[in-house]
């Protein structure tokens, strides 16, 4: 095989010269070494860097002796088949593989690599040495991470709130919707409609609307009458003033003192004198006495009560006559049953809300022993109560009937009224005209008794009626009711104390008597807003309500 | 003296920062918000959330003023300093505004953003104070482009040296120079992997089948290893006495290799480390801009 040795070198300026030679053989040896047919004298090529066979149809195999590889087109390599024009880069040496021709089989052209080019190729080959020449890059991630969140939790939400629709498909996704916005918990009495913000929120970059408050809260009361109380800050404050959702369980009703003191220290110069309540700041250190709803009754009969200050010579007219202490005492008291001993539960029981005390009943508490009987003969029968006619009709009927049977027990009775008639034996007009009026006496007689002497008048103030068919008038009675109708107390909630911790029952001699705690006993566990020793942080509104007036609200309704 | 980005004026800008940090401390246990528990919606929230904002745009800012060289508004110093500062007193001012209390929602992203930004930069204030003498003492005095040209001086000696000794020594000096590699990607930077601790290995080995007589280093070539495979190679296949000579000169020579290519790699990790952090602090600033302006509008979007 005749191998075409070309040697190029170029001299600047386009200037070019060949160097020719020929070697014999099937490979063509590279190296530093003298004994290889192309020599190379760079430092940097092996004694044997490198072999080329001839395969024929101007394809060579490149072998590289060397472990490092040589580069063959641009890629290092331990062995390749090449075809003509491949280029091999061996230091600083490229060498072109020639295409077969007439006069050789084979051939190579081996010219020294530019030093530009060398340099570029350096350049291009160089591992970067710092950050900035590495795949990192600040600008991308910039704008990729600022453009996310914008969308995200701008664009999205935003969608969810002008698009309809747009919410629920982004519910089902875990993209975030609206809910992303979320500046804290919901109260729990919201969370039904949690999601839908516009239920509250019904208008963009625009405070709650009291309007969207009312759509549920229609029935809610106002807190003074309006028209009267025409106050700035009773007008002008929204209902998200004092309400303030997203707060979690605290933070939609307002228990703070300020709330009520703001207004209430200086009420009457607030109001022109309008209002008649007193100053009050604080429970424990500037609250006035308790103002009691004193039972009362107008001229018509109609209950009417006062609003009285409570104090210790205030009597109550509860149109009952009841002593306390003979009901309470230890030993207990005499009756049908035998020995009863009454505690207070015995007659004022909870309603179902356990706050109040529900009304105390005559059938239900008090008839066992003090029964409505009228007629020793008949002990079982009584009359009902409190229905004053029908005690009337009760007695004349009862001995109506009693004289025109006969066989009265009764020494004062007409003879013939005493003689039991035999079955079947009318009477005659007279002896009947004769039971009539001795029935019409007695029944006057012993609801007389009844009214003055033996049932009504032990409880009840009697008094001559008026009419013929209202013989008796009893004072009317209220026993149990709300006497604090401005606060709210609840029972239950106490249900830790006694009752006589607040209720001095026992030595009550005479229902007259108001057995109210006043605000020194309540004093006693519960202090103002910022608590004390051993006492509750009682606020106003541990005890009365914002809400409670029977004006409905006025709001911004458009 | 020096005035590091910490001392700089007295620590002009710490007492700033400090005394803001005090006068929210103060505002937020002063004010007792009412009905709710400390938050973004009273009054102080407000304020506080103001003044976190208006900081967050004056720090980013700072990525626009270093670049303005022609800035006349204060040294760049005493910006950075000020951006060290005040941007570490964002953390208790930004708490405080949230009332602590977070949750799912864009609020808390721009809050978590915003700190790892700050922690971030952390990072960067320790790297600038840290890292600059750490460089210097590794320089010795020298650049690194100048350590790279000697590295190359070197690889020329050694060929010439190798040369004199053996064929096959040549090879694998030649191959350890092509396969030298100085600098790569972010982790080759960050780690500056040179090897040494497994050169060190490799030498105990290299060492201890010489002196069991063996000659088993060779296959050690194929490694893909560079210069620890010279080294292993040179302790393993001395001949003669003439040729432990040039050895001992070569592996001399190597030894000055490697220690240099140690160093430009321990150079390029330290230029590196200093800069890594910058890759996270500013592309989450700017998520952080985004975040802040999604949670200022949403706010006042259902205000």
């Amino acid at each position: 095989m005749r191998w075409l040795i070309r040697k190029t070198t170029r001299k600047g300026k386009g200037q070019v010269s060949f160097e020719e030679d020929v070697h014999y053989g099937d490979a063509l040896t590279i190296g530093r070494g003298a004994n290889q047919a192309v020599f190379l004298s760079d430092m940097r090529v092996a004694l044997e860097h490198a072999r080329i066979t001839v395969l024929g149809d101007g394809r060579y195999r490149v072998d590289s002796l060397v472990s490092a590889g040589i580069r063959i087109d641009g890629r290092t390599q331990q062995q390749a088949v090449a075809d003509a024009g491949s280029l091999i880069e061996i230091g600083g040496a490229r060498l072109e593989l020639l295409p077969a021709s007439t006069d050789y089989g084979a051939g190579i052209d081996i010219s020294a690599i530019d030093k530009q080019e060398l340099a570029a190729e350096r350049e291009k080959t160089r591992q970067p040495t710092s950050l900035a020449e590495t795949w990192l890059s600040r600008r991308l991630p910039s704008w990729l991470l600022l453009i996310a969140t914008l969308v995200l939790f701008l664009g999205l939400p935003m969608a969810a709130h002008y698009v309809k629709g747009v919410d629920a498909v982004l519910q089902s996704t875990p993209l975030p919707s609206r809910d992303a916005w979320l500046a804290g918990e919901l109260a729990p009495a919201h969370h039904f409609f949690g999601s839908d913000c516009q239920s509250c929120h019904s208008e963009a970059f625009r405070w709650v609307k009291d309007k969207d408050c009312l759509t549920c809260h229609a029935a809610t009361p106002a807190h003074a009458d309006p028209v009267a109380f025409d106050l700035p800050e009773l007008g002008n404050a929204r209902c998200a003033h004092c309400h303030r959702d997203h707060n979690g369980k605290t933070g939609l009703v307002r228990a703070d003192q300020a709330l009520c003191a703001d207004c209430h220290v200086g009420l009457s110069d607030s109001t022109g004198g309008k209002s008649n309540l007193t100053d009050v700041g604080d429970f424990g250190a500037d609250h006035p006495q308790f103002k009691v709803a004193l039972p009362a009754w107008d001229a018509s009969g109609a209950f009417t009560p006062q609003r009285v200050e409570l104090s210790a010579d205030l009597n109550e007219r509860s149109g009952l006559k009841f002593p306390h202490d003979e009901h309470l005492v230890a030993e207990g008291l005499n009756g049908p049953q035998g020995r009863r001993v009454l505690d207070c539960a015995s007659c004022h029981t909870p309603d179902a809300a356990g706050a109040l005390m529900q009304p105390v009943n005559f059938v239900k508490h008090c008839q066992d022993c003090h029964a409505l009987t009228f007629d020793v003969t008949q002990p079982d029968r009584q009359v009902p109560h409190a229905r004053i006619q029908e005690i009337i009709y009760t007695l004349d009927e009862f001995y109506a009937r009693r004289a025109l049977e006969g066989g009265i027990v009764d020494a004062a009775a007409p003879e013939p009224l005493r003689v039991r008639r035999r079955p079947g034996q009318a009477p005659t007009p007279q002896e009947r005209q004769l039971a009539l009026t001795w029935a019409r006496d007695k029944a006057r007689q012993v609801g007389e008794s009844l009214f003055t002497g033996r049932a009504c008048s032990v409880c009840h103030a009697v008094s001559p009626g008026m009419t013929a068919d209202e013989p008796w008038r009893v004072a009317p009675v209220r026993v149990a009711g709300v006497w604090f109708p401005k606060s709210r107390f609840d029972h239950r909630s106490h249900g830790t104390m006694d009752c006589v911790d607040c209720h001095r029952a026992e030595q009550s001699r005479a229902s007259s008597d108001l057995l109210l705690p006043d605000i020194a006993n309540c004093r006693q566990c519960h202090a103002g807003e910022q608590g004390g020793r051993d006492r509750l942080k009682s606020g106003c509104i541990a005890c009365h309500g914002y809400h409670e007036s029977p004006h409905l609200l006025q709001v911004d309704l458009p | 003296m020096h005035d590091s980005i910490l001392s700089f004026k007295r620590q002009r800008y710490l007492w700033v920062a400090f005394l803001l940090c005090l006068a929210s401390l103060v505002a937020y246990f002063w004010h007792q918000p009412v009905g709710a528990p400390p938050n973004g919606g009273t009054w102080l929230g407000y304020t506080l959330g103001g003044i976190g904002a208006t900081l967050i745009l004056w720090l980013l800012w700072f990525g626009i003023r270093k670049r303005r060289y022609r800035s006349g508004v204060g040294t760049l110093r005493g910006w950075l300093s000020a951006h060290v500062y005040l941007g570490s007193s964002l953390i208790l001012i930004v708490l405080l505004h949230s009332g602590f209390q977070v949750g799912w929602n864009v609020h808390t992203l721009a809050l978590t953003l915003m700190l790892l930004v700050i922690f971030s930069g952390f990072f960067g204030v320790f790297a600038y104070l840290r890292y600059p003498a750490l460089m210097t003492r590794n320089r010795d005095n020298a650049t690194r482009d100048a350590m790279i040209e000697e590295i190359a001086d070197l690889d020329q000696a050694a060929l010439q040296l190798a040369d004199a000794v053996d064929p096959a020594i040549h090879a694998i000096v030649l191959r350890s120079i092509e396969r030298t590699v100085l600098g790569g990607g972010v982790w080759a930077q960050l780690t500056a992997r040179d090897g040494s601790a497994e050169a060190l290995e490799n030498l105990r080995q290299a060492a201890s089948s010489k002196e069991k007589g063996g000659d088993k280093a060779a296959p050690a070539a194929n490694r893909g290893q560079t210069m620890i495979v010279m080294v292993d190679f040179l302790a393993g296949q001395t001949k003669s006495d003439k040729q432990s000579e040039n050895l001992r000169k070569l592996i001399d020579l190597m030894t000055r290799k490697k220690v240099l290519a140690e160093r430009v790699a321990r150079d390029i990790q330290l230029q590196a480390l200093m800069e890594i952090w910058l890759y996270v602090h500013v592309p989450l600033s700017i998520a952080l801009l985004g975040a802040l302006i999604a949670h200022v509008v949403s706010v006042l979007f259902y205000w």
